[in-house]
């Protein structure tokens, strides 16, 4: 598209996109100035765009403010670092399956990977608790850490696409060569995955390092809180006579932005250019 | 999904037989983890809501098998369940096309080579990865009316804003402006999928001396509606279940102004402990979903177009 377009063309391009991220940058900067003012600045709401005070001990302080936040970080880690792995490679497994292998029966149980997308959580969400009430899972983290063990369809169906894209001469070498079906995923898909078990992974970690509708459910306990939930607790708590400690919240809502932030950095590059995206066609 | 062959089977099945059991029992094997969860966490909970939903269950006592009362009430005897559903098709209706325009437009921008791409793409993408709970307070905090920072650069427009939140009328475009802050997770897929298109297509329209807007309208268009069909279809099932922004920055106020399907069901069951009632708003949720994703579903026929049916 680039060859058809003038030096107006171009210039138009610069002028809509630093507008447009000027707009989408602001509430970000404005985080980044509370975050760093003092508690005067807070108590008397004179905060400004752009920082002015460098407070950069209240990171630090944020950890002895009488909240937790290094339990809720530890908690959050709990839940996100088992969920990616197993995720991940479940999801693999399973759209291995439905790309490459026949069985009677696939067809009918691939619909139904597809059709579980389309239900709300919300349908589950009081059995799913009855359930977990009833293995003594409430005020512990499991009913947020287990479910998301196990494959998930949009996963599934994301991994499926990519793994159809993968020539199948190669597993038919592999297999002349004498590797049997799991020898195959092994050794000739799951390496050329990559890219997207990157992917994969880091929207189940931005998914699950922000939860924030499970653990309002479950957790009862301070201590039990992972991040998401402490800082929103944080926020309803103070609200009350005095004004919210609103630079410890937004130090708070800096640490919880940051990892992801920097998961991403580190897997973007598989995210633009593997052309992945680009293969989840026939969505049907 | 590629179908096994329709020819008649040869005679030497010796082989043939045991190595479909092998690869069958691999296939069950290699599904295995995905069939567990379903099961555990899905089919079980589904039947059991759905039964749920016929009962008064209170989440203490036995549960009384009530008939279709719980959707009667809820299509008769619940005002507010009319408005709550009123205010889920609005957010819905509203923020889902203008987000998938926006970010139609802006990866149109972004795709293919120019400098400073990468600087772009992430600023842009940005608010999309900052988690819900963080993008609530912060919107609470831009909104706060008078001397918050979105009606303070109103007012140098000479614009008096709204009290956004505290306004029954402005509360809900509030919550749909916190959706368009987050269209970078659209934009990018839209990227990957322009960024997928072969090059010898715009190649080709170059040579026929095709200008800018009818190569995007006959070239990157159609090859990217696979993906603009997965980001309407996965943004109408996220819009209609729109819950952490509601629960932060408004709870639903003022007087249930900005309350809708699933704060509403999450209320019902965790607040009240009308179980059986809010298994029944859920399933009403869930067919509505299912109604609407399907008509989009269908009419995508018409207009998705698919690179696998041509080369058939």
């Amino acid at each position: 598209m680039n060859s058809n377009n003038g030096t107006g063309a171009k210039a138009r391009r610069y002028a809509i996109l630093t507008v447009v991220s000027a707009i989408l940058c602001a509430p970000l900067v404005f985080v980044v100035s509370i975050a760093l003012s003092s508690d005067h600045t807070t108590n008397s709401m004179s905060f400004s765009f752009f920082p002015t005070e460098w407070h950069w001990e209240n990171f630090v302080r944020v950890f002895n403010s009488g909240l937790p936040i290094g339990r809720f970080i530890l908690n959050s880690l709990m839940i996100v670092i088992p969920a990616c792995i197993f995720m991940t490679f479940s999801s693999a497994l399973v759209s291995y399956g439905f790309a490459r292998l026949n069985a009677p029966g696939k067809n009918i149980l691939f619909v139904i990977v597809l059709s579980t997308m389309m239900i709300p959580g919300q349908v589950l969400m009081i059995p799913q608790f009855i359930l977990f009430r009833t293995l003594g899972w409430v005020n512990t983290l499991l009913p947020i850490i287990v479910p998301n063990l196990f494959a998930n369809a949009y996963n599934v169906f994301l991994m499926r696409q990519f793994i159809t894209r993968i020539p199948t001469e190669l597993d038919e070498a592999a297999e002349i060569d004498g590797l049997g079906y799991f020898g195959i995923f092994n050794r000739i898909i799951l390496p050329m995955m990559i890219p997207v078990l990157a992917a994969v992974c880091v929207f189940t970690f931005s998914a699950n390092w922000g939860s924030f509708f499970g653990p309002l459910l479950y957790i009862n306990d301070e201590d039990k809180m992972p991040l998401a939930l402490g800082l929103q607790v944080l926020s309803a708590q103070s609200s009350g006579a005095q004004t919210p400690p609103w630079n410890m919240i937004m130090v708070g809502s800096l640490i919880l932005i940051l990892p992801v932030l920097i998961v991403y950095y580190f897997a973007q590059k598989y995210l633009y250019e593997s052309g992945m995206m680009a293969g989840s066609a026939g969505i049907k | 999904m590629s179908s096994a062959t329709a020819v008649s089977k040869p005679r030497k099945k010796r082989k043939g037989m045991t190595r479909k059991t092998r690869e069958a029992l691999a296939f069950y094997a290699c599904v295995s983890p995905w069939i567990f969860g379903f099961v555990v966490f899905t089919a079980v909970p589904m039947f059991a809501s759905l039964f749920l939903s016929f009962t008064d269950w209170d989440s203490f006592q036995t549960p009384n098998w009530v008939g279709i009362q719980n959707y009667v009430k809820a299509f008769t005897d619940d005002p507010l369940f009319w408005k709550v559903l009123g205010h889920t098709f609005y957010y819905a209706i509203v923020s889902v096309p203008l987000s998938l325009l926006i970010a139609l437009y802006l990866s149109n921008l972004l795709a293919r080579d120019f400098k400073g791409k990468r600087i772009y793409r992430t600023i842009i993408y940005l608010p999309s990865l900052v988690p819900l709970v963080s993008a609530g307070l912060i919107f609470k905090w831009l909104l706060k009316p008078e001397d918050g920072p979105i009606d303070a650069v109103l007012s140098i427009f000479g614009i008096h804003g709204p009290a956004w939140l505290l306004d029954a009328n402005w509360v809900i475009p509030a919550i749909i402006m916190l959706s368009l802050w987050q269209v970078g997770g659209g934009t990018i897929l839209l990227i990957s999928a322009i960024n997928g298109v072969p090059k010898e297509l715009y190649e080709a329209a170059e040579l026929d001396g095709a200008g800018h807007y009818r190569t995007f309208w006959n070239i990157t268009f159609p090859m990217i509606t696979p993906i603009l069909f997965f980001n309407l279809v996965t943004g109408i099932i996220g819009a209609f279940q729109v819950f952490d922004q509601v629960y932060i920055m408004t709870a639903g106020g003022p007087d249930n102004a900005s309350q809708m399907m699933v704060p509403y069901i999450y209320n019902s069951a965790f607040k009240d402990f009308h179980m059986g009632y809010a298994s029944a708003l859920a399933w009403i949720l869930f067919v509505i979903i299912m109604v609407i994703s399907g008509a989009v579903l269908k009419s995508s026929d018409a207009w998705v177009f698919y690179e696998s049916e041509v080369k058939k």
